[in-house]
């Protein structure tokens, strides 16, 4: 392709795109735009170039391919020669030769485009007095994306820095003045919270208007920063204080510590030596309220059952050490994370028991029956002497631990002993059950502990054959897309083929009915006897014919 | 591939009608009645019913004052030319590339414009109008009536070649009647004459950026003349008129103050 002459002769750098290169301004919705390319985009918005509004064939002797990049380039380094200044129609025209009706659908679309009259500057002088129409100038308003990028307003690089390092990112809050900030803050140092007074070192720092630099974690839990430090006697006084105003809403317990949160609370008045004593009488008017509210929700029963499970240390005090940690650890693996702060409570049958119950409400009986079961007999082949055990208070245990409603029944059973009667009835009332299944209890633990491990194990399997499905599920999905998308394809393809067949029969016939007629003139030249000259190309073509 | 491409300029026919994609036909009146003149150019569509040509005329005449003894002349007018064209509507017109020149040579109220430019009459997508609105954006031509006035100025050139090759098909096809092939070339011959050749630029030699020193050809120039000018070239575009001269493409005078000078019946 030689390059428009004129163009290249007008603008003294050559045509744009070659070295040396310079850099022009189009709007990114043109970035497909390429000089020795025709873009899909131009063949859609121009179809007159490429044979008609389908876009396939070769156009005619005026509109084709070549014609339309000749055109193109003129008009596009035309612009290129200054681009402040608008090019028009009229004056790109009178170098084209073509259809101005044409030149000026090709001239419009450029410009729409932004190829063209992209940067130049949108009143010429003698424009203003007139009105353009709109379609101009909405050209000339920058689009929603440049490709060179405008430099954002300096906020946002403020607030780029201040998310990203927590070193030096911050600025200044509008409120502030230089001492609030600057004060204890040198270069290298994290900012300083407006409410604590640390220094920020977790990069969360936000600046809010009419406050100074404050932690994130400031205004909910305002102790996010001092999880590490020692517990004062202040705090600790606080913190009874508020366990005996709010009872366990330890929301409201933080609040009233003020520099402690939640969990930390939680765990100090565990480590504390009267810990489970405060709880059990906290606990103890709380208790009733945390049981009515019970949902079918597991952790919320678990959550509850583990508060009031710390209760009843002292009915059981007599329970033996090992059931004791299997309690302990099997809680530790059923919650690795959650509820930590129950984890140095001593956990006993009754709070055992009232687990497996509720896992047993959550998963179906038969369930717990078969691990229940299981559990016995593994217990029974390791001792005989607790298969003895468990024939004794084998009926019992079962109904136990297979009926949830049985279950839910000792749960309140529970809740009355952690009652406000607790006093009187502490000894009273566990003693007689204790009476009855002293001998077994330790391997009643032990089976209350397999079972509801099986159970879990029973839950866990059950979900993850869900999850296993689903997966399949989904699994098989993907596959049927991906066949549809090959069976479409090869549609695609059947039907190419179909029109390449059709358009070699065409070309065969053609071919036919010239041998034809070269046949009949051939005949008729013999008839009149008028010599006719050999054409060598033609015979060579006929003769490589059969070959075809 | 060139000769395919080439080849590929099958000319399809079509029912006659105005090249553009608007099939206005352009109407120009001239009525002189008792020493008062009335002289206009618009487009006309003529699938409009002829009963509009009527109100179109009553209405004229009442918005430019004139005496109620135009409409009738202005009516003849319109219909006549309207008649011409129906008289063509029925004929087959060979559609296919052709290049034309285009000349504008106008002066309306106080603005001379000379433009050449080519025009593609197998082009059934033009649109006259909107070149002539280009045009005069471009030009910052500020007069409203410059731009219809070219776009009908366009409108009869396209009209007169169209008609033209219509007429000839239909004058060869009388002379012989052997089939189409002798129209054909009647009417080919005929077209060579003033269209471009289409192998000199779009051929693969040639290019389609015209020479430096042939700009000034397809250059528009405009001109603004005062008004002792118009008094002028009014009076020589009198004589010229009397003298049964007609000027190729005549603007409007300003002897009776037209202000509707075109109107678009569109979709009227």
């Amino acid at each position: 392709m030689s390059p428009p002459v004129a163009g290249a002769a007008s603008s003294g750098d050559g045509p744009p795109g070659r070295p040396p290169r310079e850099l022009y301004t189009i709007p990114a919705s043109s970035g497909w735009f390429q000089w020795d390319e025709i873009h899909e985009t131009e063949r859609r918005a121009l179809p007159e170039f490429f044979g008609g509004a389908g876009g396939s064939g070769f156009g005619t002797a005026s509109r084709n391919p070549r014609i339309y990049r000749e055109y193109r380039d003129y008009i596009i380094s035309r612009y290129r020669e200054d681009t402040s200044r608008r090019v028009t129609f009229t004056e790109v025209r009178k170098a084209l030769v073509g259809d101005v009706t044409l030149l000026r659908k090709l001239f419009a679309f450029l410009d729409s485009s932004g190829l063209i009259n992209f940067s130049a500057s949108p009143s010429r002088p003698e424009a203003q007095q007139q009105q353009r129409q709109t379609e101009a100038e909405a050209v000339v308003e920058a689009p929603v994306g440049l490709q060179v990028t405008p430099r954002p307003p300096p906020s946002y690089f403020a607030e780029e820095k201040g998310g990203g390092g927590n070193e030096n990112g911050f600025r200044l809050p509008p409120l502030t003045s230089y001492s609030d900030v600057f004060g204890e803050w040198a270069p290298g140092m994290a900012p300083i919270c407006g409410l604590c007074g640390m220094e920020c070192r977790d990069g969360n720092t936000q600046i809010l208007k009419g406050e100074a630099n404050i932690h994130p974690g400031d205004k909910k839990e305002r102790i996010d920063n001092h999880s590490s430090s020692a517990w004062t006697d202040a705090e600790t006084l606080l913190l009874l204080e508020g366990v005996l105003k709010h009872g366990d809403d330890w929301d409201l317990i933080a609040q009233h510590v003020r520099t402690k949160n939640k969990s930390e609370c939680i765990a100090r008045l565990i480590q504390l030596p009267f810990g489970e004593h405060m709880l059990g009488t906290v606990n103890g008017k709380l208790d009733n309220r945390l049981h009515k509210i019970q949902t079918t929700d597991g952790k919320v029963n678990k959550s509850t059952v583990k508060e009031s499970s710390s209760q009843p240390t002292e009915t059981v005090d007599d329970m033996q050490i090992d059931g004791n940690e299997d309690g302990a650890d099997k809680s530790v693996e059923e919650h690795p994370t959650k509820h930590r702060r129950l984890f140095s409570s001593i956990d006993t049958t009754v709070s055992l028991m009232e687990q497996l119950a509720h896992l047993t409400t959550s998963t179906s009986p038969d369930v717990v029956a078969a691990a229940a079961d299981a559990a016995i007999k593994a217990l029974g082949n390791e001792n005989p002497q607790a298969r003895r055990a468990f024939q004794l208070s084998e009926k019992e245990y079962q109904t136990r631990a297979f009926s949830s409603n049985h279950a839910r029944q000792r749960d309140y059973c529970s809740d009355d002993v952690g009652g406000g009667d607790r006093d009187v009835e502490m000894h009273g009332h566990p003693d007689k059950k204790q009476g009855k299944m002293f001998i077994s209890t330790t391997y009643q633990v032990r089976a209350a502990v397999a079972t509801s491990i099986g159970v879990a194990a029973a839950r866990a399997k059950r979900l993850a054959d869900q999850e296993e499905r689903e997966m399949e599920l989904l699994m098989a999905s993907i596959i049927e897309t991906q066949l549809k998308k090959i069976q479409y394809k090869i549609k695609h393809f059947e039907e190419l083929e179909l029109i390449m067949d059709q358009e070699y029969a065409t070309l065969q016939q053609m071919k036919s009915s010239l041998v034809d007629e070269w046949q009949k003139v051939l005949k008729r030249a013999f008839e009149t006897g008028v010599p006719i000259s050999r054409d060598e190309v033609l015979i060579k073509l006929f003769q490589n014919k059969p070959n075809l | 591939m060139k000769t395919v491409s080439l080849g590929a300029a099958r000319p399809s026919s079509v029912k006659f009608r105005m090249p553009t994609r608007d099939n206005l036909v352009p109407i120009r009146v001239d009525v002189e009645v008792d020493g008062q003149r009335y002289r206009d150019a618009f487009t006309w569509n003529p699938c409009d019913p002829d009963s509009e040509i009527i109100s179109f005329a009553k209405r004229t005449a009442k918005d430019l004052k004139l005496p109620a003894n135009f409409v009738p002349q202005m009516l003849h007018s319109i219909q006549g030319q309207l008649a011409e064209f129906r008289s063509y509507e029925g004929e087959e017109m060979q559609i296919r590339e052709k290049i034309v020149p285009l000349k504008i040579d106008l002066r309306i109220n106080n603005t001379v414009i000379r433009d050449q430019f080519l025009w593609d009459i197998g082009n059934l997508d033009s649109d006259p109008e909107e070149f002539a609105r280009t045009l005069c954006d471009d030009l910052n031509i500020t007069d409203p009536e410059v731009g219809p006035a070219i776009a009908v100025s366009i409108r009869e050139q396209l009209y007169e070649i169209a008609s033209q090759s219509v007429s000839a098909m239909r004058e060869a096809a009388r002379v012989s009647k052997k089939g189409r092939r002798a129209p054909e070339f009647a009417s080919n011959s005929k077209a060579m004459n003033n269209s471009l050749d289409l192998f000199k630029y779009f051929g693969s030699k040639g290019s389609v950026v015209r020479k430096r020193k042939e700009w000034y050809l397809y250059e528009p120039v405009v001109d603004v003349v005062t008004n002792e000018e118009v008094g002028v070239t009014d009076a020589t575009e009198e004589i010229n008129s009397r003298c049964d001269y007609e000027p190729l493409f005549v603007g409007f005078p300003l002897d009776l103050e037209l202000q509707p000078k075109t109107i678009v019946a569109r979709n009227a």
